[in-house]
């Protein structure tokens, strides 16, 4: 007996009781395009994910001020006593390979127009803002390039906040009050749109001393480093922190490269989607019984062909082997409609609810096509042995 | 045919096959204990939830400086805003009859130093109030002072985590560490909190308010911790805080208020809705199931067609056999959600022995609502093979053999 009777007889056997077998692969098949789908949903909102964060580039290295070991806004952000300042940030402007840095401040102040007022976030930061966040300025320019002591009072409008104040009319050129002070207004921001329900068009940039100064604060809140491409961003932020350590004294500062936050979110992300499969698959282990249920049966009814068989010459291993083969084969298949199952399933909610981002890796189809054969092959193993064990003569007799 | 008869038939039936029996119980098992325990999970983490917050205080109101206008977006967190949000406005808040406590906090960071130890963690700038409010213990000593809260006394509480690394075994009370350039008595140490939604109460070290905005160059609170007289006055205390704040404001709003309540909600709904969405997708499994039985059952049939042949030519009727067959694979999903209500009773077992301090809890509605899915899926299922049964002709099926 070679391979392809095997396969042969194993096929014949499944179409042979058509129904049965329908049943059976149905099971597996809404298993598989269970986990298919749900895992499909978390890879599409791991890369939604990844792509708000990567939207700044790949490039950028953020400093903060305070040294903390574990993750998380630390204490030092609002307040502490060794500051971050606006001339380290210039000072890592002179790095080789450095392209650009941007020294941020972050607060919450009222922008007034006429009689117009908008709360808003104000955005204390330098003029590589646009470069190193990957942002366009739809009308005027942004910040110039001033000294940081003689920093004018310009302000840049987000996309929203100039339409909350200004309407349709062109807010170039225009004084605002922002907390207070003056400023004139040189540019808009093109609209950028939501990230993490964070609306980024809500938000004005002004010079970061002049933001110090209003906020009355020593300290920045972080410097954004964009580095050329192709650098490692090990190498750089090594140089980083020897620089800061030679004008502060002691590492009093934390590094974080867009690397490794995108590993730390990549890990969580994942560890979410594997978990949501996981439980996806509950339901493969009910299809995987259900073909142990039905092979037991087929066994057990095709007594007389297994003793035909054994009496034949037939040995025991080819006999479990063609068993196997039928399980697997029930497996496969019913792995086969249901990546169809879940790729069109996920399909058709994409269709339906654009919002809802998801993705079927091609690596994930062909994963889910070999567990569904690897179950159906450990749900064999029981009734394939029972097959293996019968006496051929006591099995010839049972007709 | 009476009703004993039936499930006496039944139970032959079911109990004839005890391999194939076993196994669709198995399956059935599976999809309700795995209900029944993932619903148990999210219930389990929303009242962690509902514990970490209630161990944030009770009646509390947050107030943070600076106020943002986009719907629905993230309150301002950082809290730097033109006007400072001051100690004195903390203090004016107590002027409201809904206001039982109110603690004004400065955070920031910065070297705390014993001798050669050093160590940067969260300096927290509060007033004697805190206590209460966050539901802080004391492990030793006493805690802030009260009295004139612009008093910058030198004198500070550590945090379990901060006592252990800058001290060790040593007994802090009474000696002085540096906290950046000025120096401060250790009064008191906190018993281990450990982490309440992030924020890490034992490793930080506590002055007065007035101390820290000292150390930190700062006028500006970061957050203003309110806790109102009762649950019915939280609403009222919002509205108080707000006003005060505006007339101390030049009639500005410029203050977010945000109340445990509102925020603990967000967090249940959220929860809730994850809830109910792992136990649905757990519930596939018992579709699953119910297709197993299905299949059995239609085999089964096959397999007794002489059987239903000489019921039907004794008399049985068409609804009679339909009944029959119905209430073999009803009786089967009945077993199955009973096996899976134990093994899920089982795993609970299991799961409380691991997580030892996670508030297990199933929800009332999850056994129901697996025993009634099963159930329904089972009888729905067997409704196709037991039709085909009623449908068999006498003659014919007793000629099968």
């Amino acid at each position: 007996m070679i391979f392809r009777d095997a396969l042969k007889w194993a096929l014949q056997s499944l179409a042979g009781q058509r129904l049965r077998s329908f049943l059976t692969i149905l099971g597996i098949a809404v298993g598989i395009a269970a986990v298919v789908l749900l895992t499909s949903l978390g890879e599409g909102v791991h890369r939604f994910v990844l792509g708000e964060f990567t939207q700044f580039g790949t490039n950028l290295i953020g400093i903060t001020p305070g040294k903390t070991s574990t993750t998380g806004v630390s204490g030092a952000v609002i307040s502490n006593v060794r500051p971050l300042s606006i001339d380290d940030a210039v000072a890592l402007s002179r790095i080789p390979r450095i392209l650009e840095t941007v020294p941020v401040v972050q607060g919450n102040a009222a922008v007034e127009f006429g009689p117009r007022t908008r709360r808003t976030y104000v955005f204390g930061v330098g003029a590589a803002a646009p470069a190193v966040w990957q942002m366009a300025v739809a009308q005027g320019r942004f910040l110039p390039e001033d000294y940081a002591a003689g920093a004018r009072a310009f302000a840049v409008l987000g996309s929203r906040v100039s339409h909350e104040l200004f309407g349709g009319s062109n807010p170039l050129g225009r004084r605002i009050r922002i907390g207070g002070e003056r400023y004139r207004t040189i540019g808009v921001m093109a609209a950028k749109g939501q990230m993490l329900g964070f609306d980024l068009d809500d938000a004005v940039y002004i010079p970061a001393s002049r933001a110090l100064a209003m906020f009355n604060r020593e300290s920045l809140m972080e410097i954004d480093v964009l580095f050329a491409a192709g650098s490692s961003a090990d190498k750089i932020s090594d140089r980083i922190k020897s620089l800061l350590i030679s004008r502060h004294g002691s590492e009093d500062f934390t590094i974080v490269t867009q690397t490794q936050m995108l590993d730390v979110l990549g890990s969580v992300l994942g560890v979410l989607t594997l978990a949501v499969g996981a439980i996806g698959g509950i339901s493969l282990l009910v299809g995987g019984v259900g073909i142990t249920t039905i092979m037991t049966i087929a066994v057990r009814q095709r007594r007389a062909e297994i003793g035909l068989l054994r009496a034949l010459g037939t040995g025991r291993r080819w006999v479990m082997g063609l068993f196997a083969i039928e399980a697997t084969l029930l497996g496969g298949i019913g792995g086969i409609a249901g990546v169809i199952l879940g790729t069109g399933g996920a399909w058709i909610l994409e269709t339906l609810v654009p919002k809802l981002p998801t993705h079927t890796p091609m690596s994930y189809v062909i994963l889910a096509e070999v567990l569904a054969a690897v179950i159906g092959l450990l749900s064999g193993i029981l009734p394939a042995r029972q097959a293996a064990r019968l006496d051929p003569i006591q099995a010839l007799r049972a007709e | 045919m009476r009703t004993t008869d039936v499930i006496g038939f039944c139970r032959r039936a079911v109990s004839g096959y005890p391999l194939r029996s076993g196994l669709m119980l198995l399956a059935m098992a599976i999809g309700v204990a795995s209900v029944v325990l993932l619903s148990t999970l999210g219930e389990g983490t929303r009242r962690y939830v509902a514990n970490q917050f209630s161990s944030l205080g009770t009646h509390l109101l947050i107030v943070l400086p600076g106020r943002s206008e986009t719907t629905g977006g993230p309150p301002p967190m950082m809290g730097q805003t033109p006007r400072d949000l001051t100690v004195q406005d903390a203090m004016a808040l107590a002027r409201s009859t809904a206001v039982r406590r109110v603690a004004p906090i400065v955070v920031g960071s910065a070297p705390v130093s014993v001798g050669s130890r050093q160590r940067e963690i969260t300096i927290l700038g509060s007033t004697a109030e805190l206590l209460p409010i966050r539901h802080l213990t004391m492990a030793q000593g006493r805690f802030i002072p009260t009295g004139e809260v612009s008093r910058a006394e030198a004198v500070c509480v550590l945090g379990y985590q901060a006592r252990k690394e800058l001290f060790g075994n040593r007994s802090p009370l009474g000696r002085f560490v540096r906290i950046g350039e000025r120096r401060f008595r250790v009064i008191g140490t906190l018993t281990q909190k450990g982490q309440s939604l992030g924020t890490d109460t034992s490793d930080m070290a506590i002055i007065p308010v007035a101390s820290a905005t000292a150390l930190f160059n700062t006028e500006s609170l970061f957050r203003i911790l309110v806790q109102a007289r009762n649950r019915d006055a939280v609403s009222r205390a919002k509205r108080n805080v707000q006003e005060i704040i505006r007339d101390r404001h030049d009639g500005e709003d410029d203050v977010t208020v945000i109340t445990q309540d509102a925020l603990l909600a967000t967090f249940d709904r959220i929860l809730k809705t994850l809830t109910l969405a792992v136990a649905g997708i757990a519930a596939i499994s018992l579709a699953v199931a119910g297709i197993l039985i299905m299949n059995v059952m239609l085999v089964a049939i096959s397999q007794r067609t002489a059987e239903i042949g000489l019921l039907k030519a004794v008399g049985a009727t068409h609804i009679q056999v339909l009944i029959l067959f119905l209430v073999e694979s009803t009786l089967l999903s009945l077993l199955g959600t009973a096996a899976g209500l134990l093994l899920s009773a089982v795993g609970l077992l299991v799961l409380q022995q691991l997580f030892p301090g996670f508030p297990m809890a199933v929800p009332w509605w999850s056994p129901a609502a697996a025993a009634a899915t099963a159930v329904a899926t089972g009888t729905l299922f067997g409704i196709l093979p037991a039709r085909r049964a009623a449908r068999l002709d006498p003659v014919t099926a007793l000629a099968e053999k």
